[in-house]
């Protein structure tokens, strides 16, 4: 790229010139030919085998909801004291995972993160198939969910309204607007996208399709302005969002009395949480993508290192929050915050809770080492202990503090059954099967925002001090 | 090149070769002058002299929209309509509707930035423009930069604009035709894709009609209705008589109420009720005779109730003389322990209602045979 004009190339530090964020020569004719192409040929083996393992996890899912159903949510493990288990662990370990995606594409948008280019597409898709997958949970969760159009405030023949004092419903508009926000964001960016899909395709059906998502884009120079700052005020609405959603879900728990609970740190703890988790799927992703749709050249490993300090500044983050839930346990002198923080340590699930400090902060130090980022063996290894990690601190958080609380005679063990793993399996195959399908239908790169990083994409300056 | 054109466009390699070309072009004065680029070039709304976006006003102006929707709903909601008391606050405390005012507030301002550029401001979907079907849409959304000089009237001279791109660098130039009128409407695939939307609409709703007339309508996880367990006011077959709902064992009390007096009719004679006839022991009283007694001894307490012919049983009529002489006495022992047909009431009604209801019968049977004199009291 090019430097300003107002600053010779020799006037800057050597380590502050940003690499390229491409390998190779890229322009944007091989650019479109290397990304559009994958969805308009046959696809590879690999992605029918993958799509087999999908959607056998789904249906497995879908087969546990319908008994679930039919028989009635006796059919999960949860039981009193412990009435939440499965579906909201479930619901906040999807809900965070989607966060990386808006960070990537809205907070480091204004940061003006240039690498943020090449993989805010995948990341924005999974943010929205990753929300898809928390709502399943509520909705079966409340129990008979076709009437869960109760949840919303809506004029009825009942003469009742929603209590807009509690979280839960403060919850129902925090996702309904994260989901309508982040698709919003996502097809706003598609659509120049789209539109040269169009212009490409071939076969009679993939034209008309693409001509009615793509509206008649044209890449009129008066279109791009108001585009531009479109997209600019989404970011900066989304970036609201991002710090929002998992504050809103962490006040669920925030706003009750139960020890473990009620506890201030728990929303920037909860968004930091969601943000680590997010990143590591996206990783996860990243790393089979790359490999298998031969996007080496624009998915580079410093996008994979850059990511993998996120989630070791992040790592480190949980492991502050963890310590100040302890400090404040203690200093606190209550005695029953005292007792369910030890209890996440030493008590009938302490297993649970070193999983999570092993998995969430012991294993990403490994990141500290710049071999370990540039390694798929680790990065990977890292990534599926966070998965893991972050599945097993909600589970934490909401089994180990329900089971035991203020009333001894209430105590009780919770076990989930196979009907709850398969639920959650099933919410993979569901998470997975979109990703493939879109990596099939759609580019998986925004070529767009690449196209206008690339070097010698902007005009050169004449005087104005305009650059990206 | 045709007669009547909409545009010249000209196409350029790169964009620095088209950020040269925009001020020549425009210095021709022969037309409007629109660039098209595969993605938004820095700079190039100064070079276009293009105005500023108003999106963010927009969006600033319906984001406070949003937010004063949302707490006006909420307010109104929790503190007007449905004033429910939450965590000990008062119904118009404010605090807790914020998450959701954020919220709105967000929603309206994304719908606004992302529809509003799109609809209003872009004015798409638009599928007929005739950049669209020229040769080098292609370019546009893959690698090339173009400039277009649209006509701006009837005079537009077409081999001169081609000639000023030319000159500008250029490296092709294609004239595009006018567009029919209205190309969207006489498109032919939309025609043909509104009426598929039209016939499957007609298709699904015919099958929505039958299949609801012909096969039965299931709700599902009947279990939740169908558990063993005693509904109010529905059959059982739990209990001998084959009520769901028992009434309390003889005797019964209720928590915070006297025992039930004991003793005849004739001996309850001589109690005196200890209320002072106010309007609140009358309000009081109206409301339990309403609720308890009118369903069976009638508004007017002359012994036609709405459940008279469907139950058999002939209730008092409360106006017949024998109950205009009874004392106060009589009628409170009749409500406590029942007569003939009528069940005690005294598990249902505190020693207060009791008495009130006493009273609201003497007001009926002085309402029913009312005398000259009450009409002066009245007035």
């Amino acid at each position: 790229m090019k430097p300003d004009a107002a600053i010779l190339p020799g006037d800057i530090p050597e380590a502050l010139i940003e690499p390229a964020l491409t390998v190779g020569v890229v322009t944007p004719g091989s650019l479109d030919d290397q990304v559009l192409a994958f969805p308009e040929t046959k696809p590879p083996k690999q992605w029918y085998i993958g799509l087999a393992v999908t959607l056998t996890a789904l249906f497995i899912g879908v087969g546990c909801i319908g008994y679930v159903f039919v028989t009635g949510i006796g059919a999960w493990g949860n039981t009193s004291p412990v009435f939440w288990a499965f579906d909201i662990i479930n619901f906040v370990f999807w809900v965070g995972i989607g966060h990386a995606g808006t960070l990537i594409s809205a907070i480091l948008f204004l940061f003006r993160k240039r690498w943020r280019n090449a993989i805010a597409r995948f990341a924005e898709a999974m943010t929205i198939f990753a929300v898809i997958c928390a709502v399943i949970f509520p909705l079966i969760h409340i129990g008979r969910p076709w009437l869960a159009y109760w949840l919303f405030p809506y004029p009825n023949q009942r003469a009742l309204w929603t209590n807009f004092r509690s979280p839960l419903l403060w919850d129902v508009f925090a996702v309904n607007t994260y989901f309508s926000v982040s698709a919003m964001f996502w097809y706003l960016g598609l659509i120049p996208d789209i539109a040269s899909m169009r212009d490409r395709a071939t076969g009679k059906v993939r034209k008309v399709i693409y001509t009615v998502l793509a509206m008649g884009w044209r890449g009129a120079a008066s279109h791009w302005q108001h585009y531009e700052k479109a997209y600019l005020l989404l970011a900066g609405l989304a970036t609201g969002l991002v710090l929002s959603v998992h504050s809103v879900v962490s006040f669920d728990f925030a706003t009750s009395v139960v020890p473990g609970w009620h506890m201030t740190i728990f929303p920037p703890y909860f968004v930091a949480g969601a943000i680590f988790a997010g990143f590591a799927m996206v990783v996860m992703v990243l790393v089979v993508v790359r490999e298998t749709m031969q996007l080496k050249n624009l998915i580079t490993m410093r996008h994979l290192d850059v990511m993998n300090k996120v989630i070791l500044a992040m790592s480190c983050l949980m492991g502050y929050s963890y310590m100040m839930e302890g400090f404040t346990a203690w200093y606190s002198m209550n005695e029953y915050l005292h007792r369910s923080f030890m209890n996440i340590i030493t008590g009938t699930y302490g297993w649970a809770g070193w999983v999570t400090i092993s998995c969430n902060i012991l294993i990403p130090q490994i990141l500290w080492f710049k071999k370990a980022r540039a390694s798929y063996f680790w990065m990977v290894l890292v990534a599926v202990g966070v998965t893991i990690g972050m599945w097993f601190e909600r589970f934490v958080i909401i089994v180990v503090s329900l089971h035991q609380d203020y009333l001894p005679s209430a105590w009780r063990i919770y076990k989930p059954t196979m009907i709850d793993f398969g639920v959650l399996l099933g919410t993979f195959g569901v998470f997975f099967t979109l990703v493939l399908l879109f990596a099939r239908v759609l580019p998986v790169i925004a070529t767009t925002e690449v196209k206008a990083i690339l070097p010698g994409a902007q005009p050169s300056h004449q005087g104005d001090d305009h650059h990206a | 090149m045709p007669e009547t054109s909409y545009a010249v466009l000209g196409v350029f390699e790169t964009p620095d070769a088209l950020m040269k070309a925009i001020p020549q072009v425009r210095a021709s004065k022969l037309g409007t002058v629109e660039a098209y680029t595969p993605y938004a070039l820095h700079g190039i709304e100064e070079a276009l002299g293009l105005r500023r976006s108003p999106l963010g006003g927009m969006v600033l102006v319906m984001g406070i929209l949003g937010a004063i929707t949302a707490f006006g709903f909420q307010y109104w909601i929790s503190a007007i309509d449905y004033p429910i008391i939450t965590g000990g606050k008062s119904a118009g405390s404010w605090e807790a509707f914020i998450p959701i005012m954020f919220e709105v507030t967000v929603l309206f301002a994304t719908f606004t930035a992302g529809l509003g550029m799109l609809f209003l401001l872009n004015k798409l979907p638009f599928f007929g423009h005739p950049v669209l079907s020229s040769k080098a849409i292609k370019g546009i959304t893959r690698d090339r930069y173009v400039l277009a000089l649209e006509a701006e009237s009837e005079a537009f001279d077409s081999a001169a604009a081609a000639r000023a791109l030319q000159a500008a660098g250029a490296i092709e130039v294609e004239a595009l035709p006018a567009p029919d009128r209205s190309p969207f409407l006489t498109s032919d695939w939309v025609l043909r894709t509104l009426g598929g939307i039209f016939t499957a609409c007609v298709v699904a709703g015919l099958a929505m009609y039958f299949a609801t007339k012909w096969f039965p309508v299931l709700a599902p996880m009947k279990y939740i209705q169908e558990q063993p367990r005693l509904n109010a006011q529905k059959a059982s077959s739990f209990f001998k008589d084959g009520h769901g709902m028992q009434q309390p064992v003889p005797g019964t009390v209720a928590r915070g109420y006297l025992p039930t007096a004991t003793g005849t009719q004739e001996e309850a004679a001589s109690l005196v009720n200890p209320l002072p006839r106010t309007p609140e022991v009358f309000a009081l009283g109206k409301k339990v005779y309403k609720n308890r007694c009118e369903v069976c001894h009638g508004a007017v307490a002359n012994g036609v109730g709405s459940l008279t012919a469907a139950y058999g049983a002939k209730p008092a009529n409360l106006q017949a003389q024998q109950f205009l002489d009874y004392p106060d006495g009589k009628i409170y022992w009749a409500i406590v322990n029942g007569k003939n047909a009528m069940p005690s009431h005294a598990p249902y009604l505190s020693e207060r209602e009791r008495w009130a209801v006493v009273d609201y019968v003497r007001a009926l049977q002085r309402a029913q045979n009312a005398k000259d004199e009450d009409l002066k009291v009245a007035r």
